[in-house]
């Protein structure tokens, strides 16, 4: 049998993996439209950011309303809890993809600075690391979500590269210091993303184990 | 110190047990809830505190309860100063059918006191932790009958508590009250625990989780699990407490 409380936890469920679906379009098609330089592109990302903005908030409404009507206990209150903090996160997510959307609109028309190979890959691995958590929630599996803490790392150290790479850049050609700050944002914007995929892999993890993994907290210490 | 040890308890009904093997510390000054579903033997351990089982018939008893690191089952130990340490407040509010004042001063009649200002002091005292006395103060004299179902309850209570126990065992004590009554009784065994150490019997898991420093999940006459309240109700540790206090079974 499946109880009242059951299926009003599987509507947030989907609702915040239908959210996770949504955030990661955000970063690949911003990162695109940087890419190409395709202001359409850009201006649909921050559009489409006000979908995530009503989803945080219908998220926030039912997961305060399981709380009130059903009280929730165990698993069940960690999940609601930890849903709760996730959809604050993926709502930042959106609107750093909407920073990397505005800055394609600043260059446009201007002449790329270079080809963008890490930007991309940023991306790519922003996107992994939301999708991984997300599959350790619906799995269960908190070493999936393990796994996905230590790739910030990843992340961090390209966003280091980029920076050093256009300051180069900048040095050489004076012309290329505005487009190239333009990068420097959307690398940043990147890298915050990292920090939230990485918050929601830790979350994750409470949902499933009840341990609290942030900032290096029960590291080592299994189940404590 | 703790103030009350369960050690291997195990207590049968005409051969069949119970409880089983119970081993559960309860520290003083604190609320220990005990939680489970109907059967499971919480009641049943809350009785042994004050050995009120004593007077069923064909009942078996094993291991030991002490309190304050004294066995209450060693034959020299005197059973009607247990009861007197030891306060109980049942489901159902049973007031004497007499005066409000009488309700109290009563039990303090019985043990001994004569003092008149002392047994009207000690009523007032009680009354006003029991936060009754200004819903009673004018009418001390009136029959307890007439109280309402929630202020039986905290009547019961009061008269406990005038006695001075050092344990306070309750039943179920809100589960026939209406919400704010049961708001009151919940603030008052919160109050309490300053000078008592409570045990409570409850059905109502948010009401464990409202007034309980520790909960002991009981499942058929077993000790499952026992662990600071918080815990139990974010993370337990075993299955079956997870699945009793999420609602998937009992």
């Amino acid at each position: 049998m499946i109880t009242h409380l059951e299926q009003e936890l599987e509507a947030v469920k989907t609702r915040i993996f239908e959210m996770s679906d949504l955030a990661m379009e955000a970063i690949a098609r911003s990162v695109e439209s940087l890419k190409k330089g395709d202001v359409r592109l850009a201006e649909r990302v921050i559009q489409g950011d006000s979908e995530l903005d009503r989803l945080e908030i219908a998220i926030d409404e039912e997961c305060v309303r399981v709380l009130v009507t059903k009280q929730p206990a165990a698993k069940d209150l960690r999940l609601v809890t930890a849903f709760l903090k996730i959809n604050t996160d993926l709502e930042r997510i959106g609107d750093l993809a909407t920073v990397v959307a505005k800055e394609t609109i600043r260059m446009a028309g201007k002449p790329p600075v270079k080809p963008l190979v890490d930007i991309p890959r940023m991306a790519v691995l922003c996107a992994e690391m939301i999708k991984e958590s997300f599959l350790a929630i619906a799995e269960r599996d908190a070493a999936r979500a393990r796994g996905v803490i230590g790739r910030d790392r990843e992340i961090d150290e390209l966003n280091m590269q980029i920076y050093r790479e256009l300051f180069s850049y900048m040095a050489e050609n004076p012309h290329s210091i505005s487009p190239a700050l333009s990068l420097i944002m959307a690398s940043k914007a990147l890298e915050r993303i990292g920090d939230h995929a990485t918050n929601i892999a830790e979350r994750a993890i409470y949902y499933i184990e009840g341990v609290d993994v942030r900032h290096g907290a029960h590291e080592g210490s299994e189940g404590e | 110190m703790d103030k009350i040890t369960s050690v291997n308890l195990t207590f049968s009904y005409g051969g069949v047990p119970a409880i089983k093997n119970i081993n559960l510390t309860v520290e003083p000054n604190t609320v220990m809830a005990l939680i489970g579903p109907s059967g499971c033997g919480k009641s049943t351990f809350l009785r042994c505190i004050n050995r009120m089982n004593d007077i069923i018939p064909n009942i078996g008893i094993d291991g030991d309860i002490l309190i304050d690191n004294e066995s209450i089952y060693h034959r020299d130990f005197d059973v009607t100063g247990l009861r007197r340490r030891v306060g109980m407040v049942f489901q159902k509010s049973n007031p004497f059918p007499k005066s409000i004042f009488e309700n109290i001063a009563y039990g303090l009649r019985i043990n001994g006191i004569k003092n008149t200002y002392e047994i009207e002091r000690t009523v007032e005292q009680s009354l006003k932790r029991t936060a009754l006395w200004d819903e009673v103060k004018d009418r001390l004299d009136q029959s307890a009958l007439g109280l309402s179902g929630g202020q039986q309850q905290r009547l019961c209570i009061a008269r406990t508590i005038a006695v001075a126990p050092e344990i306070i065992l309750m039943d179920e004590p809100a589960s026939a009250l209406d919400p704010l009554s049961t708001q009151k009784i919940e603030e008052l065994i919160q109050d309490l625990k300053q000078n008592y150490t409570i045990i409570i019997v409850t059905h109502n898991m948010q009401q464990a989780a409202r007034v309980s420093d520790h909960t002991a999940f009981f499942y058929l006459g077993e000790l499952i699990e026992v662990n600071r309240t918080d815990m139990i109700f974010t993370k337990p540790d075993n299955e079956m407490t997870e699945n009793y206090i999420t609602g998937k079974f009992g």
